[in-house]
């Protein structure tokens, strides 16, 4: 299983502050905001040079084929650049006041010659150019049969997806929202649909970028060669809070992913009631208040080995409790936020226009993407949608529009109980 | 043409007197009335170009504080809303009230002089151009101070994020009315230098004789009369939507949202090679003066940008290459897109041909101009990056665009305008810039712009999506993000010295005579700062680098321009055309409508229908009288030195 | 082109002496109505686009359409470009009388052009409950018939303007390139007519 780590950082730092008085200045300045000097690897998250599956490959080799191609002719037309304006520079003020130079208009083969010769490097662009495009644009006929379908729907600003083959009893398809869990070594032919504005589906290590555009059907594929845990982020501006549209795309192997899809088509988890009446008194946990707009809302120890920390996710938390959670069921119906959201099982007032929150609990993130999902995050989310994600529709239809408040008990009732939607 | 036959035409002087119907024939040629009814193009010139740069230096502050908040993860100096006011409005301001009015300076400036022309064909349209882009300026910037908010959907406004269920605020209708009056702005001045350059050449200035920048000016302008219409009725369409209820853009009756990229890029992408050819014309005149010998290859060059122009309205949609086109008119797109490297890469072959073989002076200007080369060239090697589809996949809209386009933009248009300004300073003022100012200016603001943009490549290929106002730690976006805003901030400095020092030099600078530079078209033959009537004698043209010819056959030059002195002496004079407050006063109407129907709310008990009609009236007012007033002018006699020896508005 | 050697002054306010013989303002229409040309080509793309894609529910143009009402007044439309060649031909000639008929008839004309316009919007919203909100059709119909109605209506402004303006004396052969201006103009919004005549209506019936 190969995941993007993040690499030790301290060594590299220390081997490349060495390259240069310019960079020491640099790396001087930098160290103040805690910079490190591998951002020339490109291998971050959402790097499109680490790419994780053929759609991405491909468009990557396409890059490449641009980037050598262009490199050959900058290198040599910058070396005649140079030479040119070394060698015939003026150096004294004789120079600048001898007789002007033989007053040449050009010279027509040099010319010709030079177009032929940039005609003949883009051909060698096109061609891998035009194959990368057919390749690209829709699963290859020998795995159409094995293709898996999923339909994403951009809103603003969050990702709903479809499971067209996976239906629930009385319900329809299977719907998740903000984070797609694929078979990984699978084609998955993505549908696209924008549903207010126009959105872009993009997981850059997979494949490229195609746009959710309302009244239109788009589509792309991609595959992820191995299981693993992928970023992605709407790549249309969108609206206010277009740069906090996140996602996540989950790669499993086929037997989990399964299990997976049985676990998500189930109704929404009750928690139990637990014998003894101590451990069933609801126990408020007190969450931080003082969040910065814009703060950091994930754990660096997340990232460390995402796709293992996604699975932990699946299973019910050790110190649940039960009396929280069945406070926190109720709150859901009395602030009314049943009225939009979905728990199958629970509510069924929701629409499709908002998040299904049936297995919340075993999502790793909250606010489409933005925040981890922990206690802490979604106590913060909670108390203020807007402070966290400009305009969203819970702020803006939800608490505005109802007049909810919510006292820091009920928060942590909420949190309890939506943690543990597994 | 043969003009002998057509004297008696021309000998019907005098010409009647000032007309009973006229109201107001203003004659100021001092303060503020003169500038508000002038028609000279020069003065036109000179007030585009302050109010460009006027604006540049707004759009340059709203991209400091884009890089202020980007400079670190989860930073917080903007809200989201206002992060998004400054990237549409530091993306409109640059590219319709910065960079195109800062070329219109030049074409208005220097091509009548480089042509050989006493004024352009329509000196009040003129006027009417200019005034009608400082009334879009106002209606677009007026969000700034008015509750609706400045515009923040995007420079490219994509349908339906601009309709009214999205953005319900007025700030779009500044965006919307804004738009309108610099496109009408544009067409009307782009017209009046095509009928310019086609009918107001000297005698002997053939079309293949044209300085190079006159012919980026000709073919700017067909590229603008082309193309604007386009984002016109775009626009007319969005404007529809959002004041009446059309369905243009209306999702949930049919309406397509893809069309509004199709129109917005049909104009957009030619809009492109707007900004960008006047700054080759510009490097194409000033390559050559510098290395003291003719372009390489000025009819291939010339040809190429042509060429560029035409091929520029085949490839609008690489711009749209994620919006699902289907494979076929994807790889159509890409293909022609490639095709126009070869035309862009000919002239990068010419200019260092140019170079070969000439002595080249380090001047300021120079510098400007051989850092456009080098910037250019890579700016258009990402370029041919993006042409390749698959690839573009990836990086559209992400930094690696943002990276290529201020390659072709700062890089590019800016350098060269910066190098033009250098270059014409002493022709327009009389006065040179410090060598060393100059040359220190220069290296701030190209090292400036490396260390900002450079960076931007590896953000994009790392993933860093456009238009966002904050991004997270953990995505590698750290270092590249500081590093381009500590560049940006020198690039900010460099500009601060550049125009210190322009501002220093337009009142203390070292004066200098005609021709500082050893010119070699035609601007460079008269005196600096120009005499209102431009030559006293119109020029006749036997060669290509014209003056360079005149230079070099002084005595031949001498005695034609006696005899043609004398002959036009004989039939009048210099002909001079009478300044005019009616295209002001029209300009005055427009905006009046356009503030009218963007900033008012007829609901809210606000008169926006009786203003709306006021300014239209006015409008009309305006331009009757100014077809009333006719385009008549008065005549100028000179003395041997040039002075003018009668007070030109006694005659009448 | 210019002769390279002329030896009579150049004066750039006497159209006549310019570098093509074209007079500027001639160029300077013939130029406009390219740009004009763009205007008429995009609102007449974005109609036949929706017309090719009809959304669901859109009503059928040829139950709303009165082909007989708008045959008749594209007739009109194309006398009044006669009518206009005749106004520049008289007006060439120095003959004020026969340009004043000419220039009126053809904005009579005009507005007849125009009258039938605005009955066939009336009719189209009143009868057939087609207006501009309600469907696409009628969005893409009304904004591109209605923009053309607009230049007919600058037009006939235009003319009059010019019809009231010969009377004051001024208008002789010199000006003849006024009325030759606005005739090109003219011209080319019957052609454009034609066009929108042709792809909006008469298509539909095919």
């Amino acid at each position: 299983m190969r995941l993007f780590s993040l690499p030790p950082r301290s060594a590299r730092r220390a081997s490349f502050g060495l390259a240069g008085r310019f960079a020491l200045v640099v790396s001087a300045l930098s160290l103040l905001s805690g910079c490190d000097f591998n951002f020339w690897r490109m291998d971050g998250p959402q790097s499109t040079i680490d790419v994780a599956g053929p759609v991405a490959h491909s468009q990557l080799q396409v890059f490449y084929t641009t980037v050598w191609v262009t490199l050959t002719i900058f290198v040599l037309v910058a070396a005649v650049l140079t030479y040119a304006t070394f060698k015939f520079r003026a150096r004294s003020d004789a120079d600048e006041h001898a007789e002007p130079p033989e007053q040449s208009h050009g010279n027509p083969l040099v010319e010709l010659g030079l177009i032929g010769a940039s005609v003949l490097a883009l051909v060698i662009i096109a061609v891998p150019t035009l194959r990368g495009i057919w390749f690209t644009y829709d699963v290859p006929e020998a795995e159409k049969e094995n293709a898996y379908h999923v339909t994403a729907q951009g809103y603003q600003w969050w990702f709903r997806f479809e499971y067209n083959n996976e239906q629930i009893e009385n319900v329809g398809q299977l719907t998740t929202s903000n984070e797609l869990v694929i078979p990984a070594g699978r084609p998955v032919r993505i549908d696209l649909r924008g549903m207010d504005v126009i959105h872009s589906f993009w997981v850059p290590r997979l494949a490229g970028k195609v746009d959710m555009i309302p009244n239109r059907a788009n589509h792309l594929w991609l595959k992820a060669d191995e299981p693993g845990y992928f970023w992605g982020q709407c790549a249309e501006y969108c609206g206010d809070s277009h740069a906090v549209m996140r996602f996540r795309v989950i790669a499993l192997a086929p037997r989990e992913f399964n299990e997976w899809l049985e676990q998500q088509t189930s109704a929404a988890r009750a928690v139990q009631a637990v014998a003894g009446a101590e451990q069933t008194k609801a126990q408020f946990a007190s969450y931080r208040t003082d969040w910065k707009r814009n703060e950091a809302g994930y754990d660096p120890n997340f990232d460390l080995n995402p796709l293992e920390n996604w699975k932990q996710k699946q299973f019910p938390e050790k110190n649940e409790n039960p009396a929280l959670v069945a406070k926190g069921r109720e709150l859901f119906q009395a602030k009314t936020c049943f009225s939009c959201h979905v728990v199958r099982g629970h509510f069924v007032g929701g629409s499709a226009a908002y998040p299904d929150l049936t297995h919340f609990g075993s999502r790793t993130t909250v606010g489409a993407g933005l925040l981890e999902n922990n206690s802490e995050q979604l106590a913060r989310w909670l108390r203020h949608p807007n402070e966290v994600k400009p305009g969203n529709k819970m702020w803006t239809e939800g608490y505005q529009k109802n007049n909810i408040h919510l006292t820091e008990d009920d928060i942590g009732a909420l949190v309890a109980y939506l943690e543990s939607l597994k | 043409m043969d003009a002998t036959v057509k004297t008696h035409l021309i000998a019907q002087e005098p010409k009647a007197p000032a007309k009973p119907l006229v109201l107001w024939r203003p004659t100021a040629t001092t303060g503020l009335i003169s500038w508000l009814t002038t028609v000279d193009h020069k003065r036109i010139g000179f007030l585009y170009g302050v109010f460009a740069l006027f604006f540049f230096l707004v759009g340059g502050v709203e991209a400091l504080l884009i890089r202020a908040q980007l400079m670190f993860p989860n930073n917080n100096v903007l809200t989201a809303q206002q992060y998004n006011t400054m990237f549409t409005m530091h993306g409109t301001t640059m590219i319709f009230l910065a960079v195109m009015p800062l070329s219109s300076a030049f074409f208005n400036f220097i091509m009548p002089l480089q042509i050989g022309a006493r004024d352009v064909a329509f000196p009040r349209l003129n006027a009417f151009s200019l005034w009608t882009f400082v009334a879009g300026a106002i209606v677009i910037n007026i969000g700034w101070f008015h509750p609706g908010g400045a515009p923040d959907g995007g420079w490219f406004g994509y349908a339906p994020l601009t309709s009214k269920q999205f953005i319900p605020r007025h700030s779009i209708d500044f965006w919307v009315m804004g738009l309108q009056l610099l496109g009408v702005a544009s067409i009307a001045a782009a017209l009046n230098f095509i009928v310019t350059i086609i009918n107001m050449r000297a005698p002997g200035m053939t079309m293949m004789r044209l300085p190079v920048f006159t012919w980026m000016t000709l073919i700017t302008s067909f590229l603008i009369i082309l193309s604007f219409p386009a984002i016109t009725i775009a626009l007319v369409e969005l404007m529809m939507d959002r004041q009446f209820g059309t369905n243009f853009f209306e999702v949930s009756n049919g309406g397509m949202p893809i069309l509004w990229q199709h129109l917005f890029w049909v104009f957009g992408h030619p809009e492109v090679y707007i900004l960008i050819l006047p700054a080759m014309g510009i490097v194409s005149e000033i390559l050559p003066t510098f290395s003291r010998k003719p372009l390489f290859g000025y009819p291939i060059v010339v040809f190429s940008g042509a060429c560029i122009g035409f091929l520029g309205f085949a490839v609008w949609s690489h711009h749209m290459f994620t919006t699902g086109m289907g494979t076929v008119a994807t790889a159509a797109f890409a293909l022609a897109t490639m095709a126009i490297a070869v035309p862009t890469g000919v002239k990068i072959f010419n200019w260092i041909g140019t170079l070969w073989g000439g002595h080249l002076r380090m001047r300021t200007p120079m510098m400007f101009a051989l850092g456009f080369v080098w910037m250019f060239m890579i700016g258009g090697f990402s370029g041919v990056m993006h042409a390749a589809a698959p690839a573009d996949s990836q990086q559209q809209d992400s930094y690696f665009v943002i990276a290529h386009f201020h390659y072709v933009l700062i890089g590019g248009s800016l350098f060269a305008l910066l190098a033009g300004i250098h270059y014409w300073f002493p022709l327009m003022f009389g006065r040179k810039v410090s060598e060393f100012w100059g040359k220190l200016s220069f290296w701030v603001i190209f090292i400036g712009f490396n260390v900002t943009f450079f960076p931007m490549h590896f953000l994009g290929l790392n993933g860093m999506p456009r238009r966002t106002f904050t991004y997270d730690g953990n995505m590698g976006w750290n270092t590249p993000n500081f590093i381009a805003s500590i560049g940006a901030f020198t690039l900010g400095i460099g500009i601060a010295i550049y125009f210190a020092v322009m501002i220093y030099t337009y009142f203390k600078g070292e004066k200098v005579g005609r021709d500082p530079w050893d010119g070699r078209t035609l601007e460079w033959s008269i005196s600096s700062p120009p005499p209102a009537y431009n030559f006293a004698v119109t020029p006749t043209v036997h060669a290509r680098d014209a003056f360079w010819y005149e230079k070099h056959h002084k005595e031949e030059i001498a005695k034609e321009n006696a005899e043609h002195a004398k002959a036009e002496r004989e039939h009048g004079g210099i002909h001079m055309p009478h300044q005019s407050i009616y295209p002001f006063i029209a300009s005055v109407g427009m905006l009046i409508g356009a503030l009218a129907s963007s900033a008012l709310d007829s609901n809210a008990g606000q008169h926006k229908l009786a203003f709306a009609i006021t300014g239209g009236v006015i409008m009309l007012v305006g331009i009757f009288l100014w077809s009333l007033e006719g385009a008549d002018g008065y005549h100028l006699h000179l003395d041997k030195d040039g002075k003018i020896v009668e007070d030109p508005h006694a005659k009448h | 082109m210019s002769s390279p050697a002329v030896s009579g002054p150049i004066d750039h306010h006497q159209d006549v002496t310019t570098s093509t013989g074209i007079p500027n303002k001639k160029l300077l229409m013939w130029a406009f109505l390219a740009s004009d040309c763009m205007f008429f080509g995009t609102l007449i793309s974005t109609h036949l686009v929706y017309r090719l894609y009809p959304p669901a529910g859109n009503p059928n143009p040829t139950e709303i359409f009165d082909i007989a009402l708008t045959s008749f007044s594209t007739f009109i439309l194309l006398m009044s470009s006669l009518m206009m060649a005749l106004a520049v031909n008289a007006i060439q000639k120095g003959n004020l009388r026969s340009m004043r008929f000419s220039l009126l008839t053809t904005a009579f004309f005009g507005a007849i052009f125009l009258g039938c316009q605005v009955y066939e919007f009336w009719h189209f919203v009143v009868e057939k409950k087609m207006t501009i909100t309600n469907s696409i059709l009628g969005t893409t119909f009304f904004t591109l018939t209605g923009t053309h109605g607009l230049h007919v209506l600058i037009g006939v402004v235009w003319l009059m303007s010019m019809y009231f303006y010969s009377f004051s004396g001024r208008v002789g052969r010199k000006e003849a390139i006024d009325v030759e201006t606005m005739g090109l103009y003219w011209h080319f919004v019957d052609i454009v007519w034609i066009v929108i005549f042709t792809a909006v209506y008469l298509l539909e019936y095919l």
